[in-house]
């Protein structure tokens, strides 16, 4: 009998229909304790109704690689119609079906590898904040292309733009500076984006001026 | 014929050395034990892991066949098992960071032999715990050990990214709000710009100023909405008498 073999013991319930895990409410536990608990079987509740959905005889998470292309080829068929809609200049439709393509590349299953989603959702999120912007809505913009940067911060010079573009047009144009000069620091100034980010950080430098 | 008489001293003797030779090393071995349980351990309990055995433990009658347990459905089991194995790679991430660390602080005598100690057990007890993992899964599906720790490692990765984004969404009201009030107060200026008023031109200056810092701490904001609306109670009337006058 070695230390591995010692556990807490839980007087945990399982519900025989949904087979969803609870703490009886009657238990001795402090209230840390008790909402640390139910958070993770909140968690566990979750995950488990992931892994009913899991096709192939075993049951179990499939290894990360190679990615099942069912749902990534549903994302991008999302995307392409979202795109055409913010051509024909339907903008709050095309957000809208932004918001459903991120909310599908949002709820891939944990297993599944995160560059994956990443990629992903980092156009995702450039592109509902271009739609934003067509619609003069800022702020939300703003937020957008953060979590776009944030999610690929190499390679995606556009959302690098959109950042200090929505902040200077908030006029908050020493946040902005800063944003555009690290878009700057990784894409460098050479590439077509580059010289975007370049007349912008002009702008906003200009602006700062003024001010 | 064997000399039982005299053989007794030495075998006594031998007796008496064997026996307090035991008697020691147990004694030795218990303290030292005794002194490692009482050290403080070095991760919290292992929430995940306690679960999974209390799933394992829910009904009496499947300890036997723990293969098809009649209550708690098989799927719970491995969903928990893949929870567990996500906060082992967490921990096992944990202490290789601060392996390097701790052994810096060690040679240098900044900190004690017992945390090192402490240290070395958590080691050796998740080197244990990560072969416990593997074993069950294996138990489970065959060779489904040598995934589940790539699964679970991208599980907490998806878990931290999702967490991030999430908190950059939930900023989207109070930028939304803050924006908000900031438009106001720039229409606000250039209206007064367009009267012709001194102040106006001041006031719309001065905005973009505070709102970097005020948009990242709230109590800020705060100030500035109070300030804001001051303006915009203020403003009105002095819209009305440039109006008046033209």
């Amino acid at each position: 009998m070695s230390e591995i073999d010692i556990f807490n013991q839980y007087p945990l319930h399982i519900d025989p229909q949904t087979k969803s895990i609870s703490l009886p409410q009657s238990s001795a536990y402090t209230p840390t304790q008790i909402t640390a608990i139910n958070a993770e079987l909140q968690e566990l509740n979750d995950l488990h109704r992931s892994f009913l959905s899991i096709e192939g005889p075993a049951g179990i998470p499939p290894p990360p690689l190679p990615v099942n292309p069912k749902r990534s080829a549903q994302i991008t068929k999302l995307r392409d119609s979202a795109n055409a809609t913010y051509r024909k200049g339907n903008h709050v439709e095309a957000v809208r079906l932004y918001t459903y393509a991120i909310d599908m590349a949002l709820s891939r299953p944990g297993w599944e590898p995160v560059t994956l989603a990443r990629e992903e959702l980092a156009g995702l999120f450039g592109n509902r904040a271009q739609a934003h912007m067509a619609m003069q809505a800022w702020p939300e913009g703003f937020i957008d292309a953060k979590s776009s940067v944030d999610s690929k911060p190499v390679g995606n010079v556009k959302a690098w733009w959109r950042v200090g573009k929505c902040l200077a047009e908030m006029s908050r144009y020493g946040e902005a500076k800063s944003f555009v000069l690290k878009g700057l620091e990784i894409e460098g100034r050479v590439s077509e984006g580059g010289k975007e980010l370049v007349a912008l950080l002009d702008d906003v430098e200009a602006a700062l001026k003024r001010a | 014929m064997v000399d039982w008489l005299s053989l007794a001293v030495p075998l006594a003797y031998l007796g008496v050395l064997i026996g307090s030779l035991a008697t020691f090393s147990s004694l030795y071995r218990k303290r030292k034990a005794q002194k490692a349980a009482s050290l403080e351990p070095w991760f919290p309990a292992h929430l995940q892991r306690d679960i999974y055995f209390s799933l394992m433990h829910l009904d009496p009658s499947a300890q036997q066949t723990e293969k098809k347990l009649p209550a708690v459905p098989e799927s719970v089991l491995k969903t928990s098992l893949l929870r567990r194995a996500t906060e082992d790679i967490r921990r096992v991430l944990a202490l290789r960071s601060q392996k390097q660390a701790l052994t810096v602080l060690l040679q240098r005598g900044s900190v004690g032999d017992d945390l090192w100690q402490r240290f070395q057990l958590a080691e050796k007890e998740m080197e244990e715990e990560v072969k416990d993992v593997v074993a069950e899964a294996n138990a489970y599906v065959p060779n489904w050990g040598q995934v589940i720790f790539q699964s679970a490692n991208e599980m907490m990765n998806n878990d931290l990214y999702r967490k991030r984004m999430a908190e950059h969404q939930s900023k989207l009201a109070e930028e939304k709000a803050f924006w908000g009030k900031k438009k106001a107060s720039i229409q606000e200026g250039f209206m007064k710009e367009l009267d012709g008023s001194e102040g106006g031109v001041a006031e719309a200056e001065k905005a973009p100023e505070a709102a970097p810092t005020s948009a990242t701490l709230s109590v800020q904001s705060d100030e500035d909405a109070v300030l804001v609306e001051a303006e915009s109670v203020s403003s009105p009337g002095k819209k009305k008498k440039g109006k008046g006058k033209k």
